[in-house]
């Protein structure tokens, strides 16, 4: 078997069998969660939910991840805040406006848009992998994290660092030859599709539970959230 | 070992488990931020006092039931099932490192609401039995007797009767078509008697209808601190039975957080309540005396030594009332009174709340946590502080002595009683 066949197979059905297991897994804990069932609440408002909400979405994606240090305790964390927050806005701009993203984005929406030139990409994502490093760090010495992190948790780690460095190798164009790099780097997407499911990874999907949960009590109880 | 208690236990934390506790479970990235926001854990630095540790029994007992993720981890060995040993062992977590104070809520960058979450699994726990001896009884006395301090029916009557001769404040007891019900808690009644006088004597000047129910007479839910659902309900129910047969328009909370949490905000979706009967504190409800004008305060009355304020988790930043009591203070120390950082919704809990105060054995947690707030106090100076919790109170009240500090304690409704013109 030769590279240009691993490829193929790796951009082919593995990717494809990735992505439905990626949609169906998710799909099913989504499903599971929403069954559970929803009891009303009964008690009388104070202030607006809505507002709370708005304003707890506006404070999590623009303001914190920006200027974190308006939370006071940024500076028992600056570590976490930072290093968290730059590995999820270099994930978010190499995914969205890096370039070869763009075309993947195009070829399943028909469409596309204007990536962002390389050497900021270049610097997000060697941003992204420091931070991951930074973080895999913290959370090998941090008396807290080290009690809260099992076994699934480092393969979070490991499914989410993988894509992301053979990435950055194949956009610089590094040390391997092509086929090479970019099987590698669409089998760890894959493996990171799969696991996504079954770990804590997808919190990017109950982030939009627990966000407006927050936003509707403090704004039920007239609290800034 | 898994035993009929822990049973009991898994059983609460399954019933309880409906999306709103799910989707939350699910959102936690393992971040540990919510730790650094935990008093407890800022004071003492034991990793299990994460908030998010604090979980731990509800999480399993959801994931091995409710997901693949934590059957596959039963299956691999890599997590057990909830034993007995576990139970006790976190029962002292949380019930001893935790007021609910729900300060992690606001920290989390996923907004996970952990206060009401250990509140869920203190459920659990109440349910199996495995509460702190401590906690345990004074929730048999309210039962049995109806208050947790033991008080019964006819020291209650004594000590109202004693009140209102000492201080010569006249207090309406079971006045029939009453607008107002202000129920009080044993510890204003026995510890801060002056609390309970001050309000009487605002009411009075106000000329507000108003009464205290000798039935409805406890507004403490030492139910709600172990988090056992039916006594919750039971203690309750003791005062919305007394507001019904007495016909009022509103239930006035007196300075007690956990009370005001429980009646304002759980006991709508736990029971039925009475229809039409407004829930108010009583710092929000003198406010609005205040703002009314049907009381009058004399400007600056405490202007001197600094005067700060200090946040009651349930009262403020679960409760909303936070301009009124600062709008008050503005009146009466204009000059003196002094904001401690942080305040308001971030505000630093007193360590005492959440049935916290009522076990021994928490002593050196609450007064470790107490450390933290001396030193917000001293960085403004303050020779005096006041709150809207007899909670509170009692904390800084044996906090204050313990660590004898020159600081005096109010009640806040102690000081409008005083500027009163």
């Amino acid at each position: 078997m030769n590279w240009t066949n691993i490829l193929n197979f790796s951009r082919g059905p593995l990717l494809h069998v990735a992505m439905i297991i990626f949609v169906a897994g998710l799909s099913y804990r989504l499903v599971r969660v929403l069954l559970l069932g929803w009891a009303r609440d009964r008690a009388k408002n104070k202030g607006s939910k809505l507002w709370g909400v708005i304003v707890n979405y506006l404070k999590g994606l623009f303001v914190l991840p920006f200027i974190p240090w308006v939370r006071r305790t940024f500076r028992h964390n600056e570590l976490t805040f930072i290093a968290g927050g730059l590995f999820h806005l270099s994930l978010f701009l190499v995914l969205v406006f890096g370039t070869a993203h763009i075309l993947v984005w195009k070829s399943l929406w028909g469409f596309g848009w204007k990536g962002l030139p390389t050497p900021i990409l270049a610097f997000f994502s060697a941003a992204g992998i420091i931070s991951m490093i930074v973080l895999l760090i913290n959370r090998l010495t941090h008396p807290v994290l080290k009690m809260l992190t099992r076994f699934p948790v480092w393969i979070n780690w490991l499914v989410v660092f993988l894509p992301m460095i053979t990435g950055f190798i194949m956009a610089r164009h590094l040390w391997f030859r092509y086929e090479v790099i970019f099987s590698l780097h669409l089998i760890s997407v894959s493996l990171l599709l799969i696991w996504v499911p079954f770990g804590r990874i997808s919190h990017f999907l109950f982030y939009f539970f627990s966000k407006t949960i927050h936003g509707a009590q403090a704004g039920k109880r007239a609290v800034t959230p | 070992m898994k035993s009929q208690k822990t049973q009991s236990a898994i059983n609460t934390y399954l019933k309880e488990t409906g999306g709103w506790v799910a989707s939350q479970l699910e959102a936690c990235t393992r971040c540990g931020i919510c730790a650094e926001a935990c008093h407890f854990y800022q004071a003492l630095g034991n990793p299990e006092y994460a908030p998010i540790w604090k979980l731990e029994p509800l999480r399993r007992a959801y994931e091995q039931r409710f997901t693949v993720a934590g059957k596959l981890k039963l299956a691999l060995g890599l997590e057990k099932k909830l034993a007995d040993s576990d139970l006790e062992h976190w029962s002292k977590i949380v019930y001893e490192a935790c007021t609910v104070c729900n300060k992690c809520a606001h920290v989390c960058p996923m907004g996970i609401q952990l206060g009401p979450l250990i509140h869920g699994v203190r459920a659990g726990m109440a349910a199996a039995g495995v509460v702190p001896a401590d906690l345990a009884e004074a929730t048999e006395k309210q039962k049995t007797v109806g208050s947790p301090l033991g008080v019964t029916d006819e020291m209650w009557r004594e000590r109202i009767d004693w009140i209102t001769d000492e201080w010569e404040a006249q207090i309406p007891v079971d006045k029939a078509g009453a607008e107002s019900l202000v129920v009080f808690t044993s510890i204003e009644l026995m510890k801060f008697p002056d609390n309970l006088a001050a309000v009487a004597r605002i009411l009075n000047r106000a000329g507000e209808n108003w009464t205290v129910s000798s039935t409805g007479r406890e507004v403490v839910n030492f139910g709600y601190f172990e988090a056992d659902e039916e006594l919750t309900r039971l203690f309750m129910y003791r005062v919305f039975k007394a507001a019904e047969e007495l016909g009022v328009k509103r239930i006035i909370i007196s300075e007690c957080g956990h009370a005001y949490d429980a009646f304002r905000w759980a006991a709508p979706n736990m029971m039925k309540v009475p229809k039409g009967v407004e829930i108010a504190h009583i710092s929000e409800y003198i406010h609005q005396l205040w703002k009314t004008g049907r009381i009058k305060l004399k400007e600056g009355a405490f202007d001197g030594e600094t005067i700060t304020f200090h946040d009651s988790c349930k009262i403020q930043r679960r409760g909303g009332i936070i301009k009124q009591p600062r709008e008050l203070l503005r009146v009466l120390a204009p000059r003196s009174f002094k904001e401690m950082t942080p305040n308001k919704e971030q505000s630093l809990c007193c360590g005492g709340g959440g049935g916290v105060i009522s076990i021994k054995e928490a002593d050196a947690n609450r007064y470790a946590v107490f450390e933290m707030k001396i030193e917000q106090l001293q960085e403004v100076q303050a020779r005096a502080v006041c709150m809207v919790c007899s909670n509170c109170r009692l904390q800084f009240v044996d906090s204050v002595g313990h660590f004898n500090l020159p600081v005096k304690v109010h009640g806040l409704a102690e000081l409008v009683s005083k500027a009163l013109v």
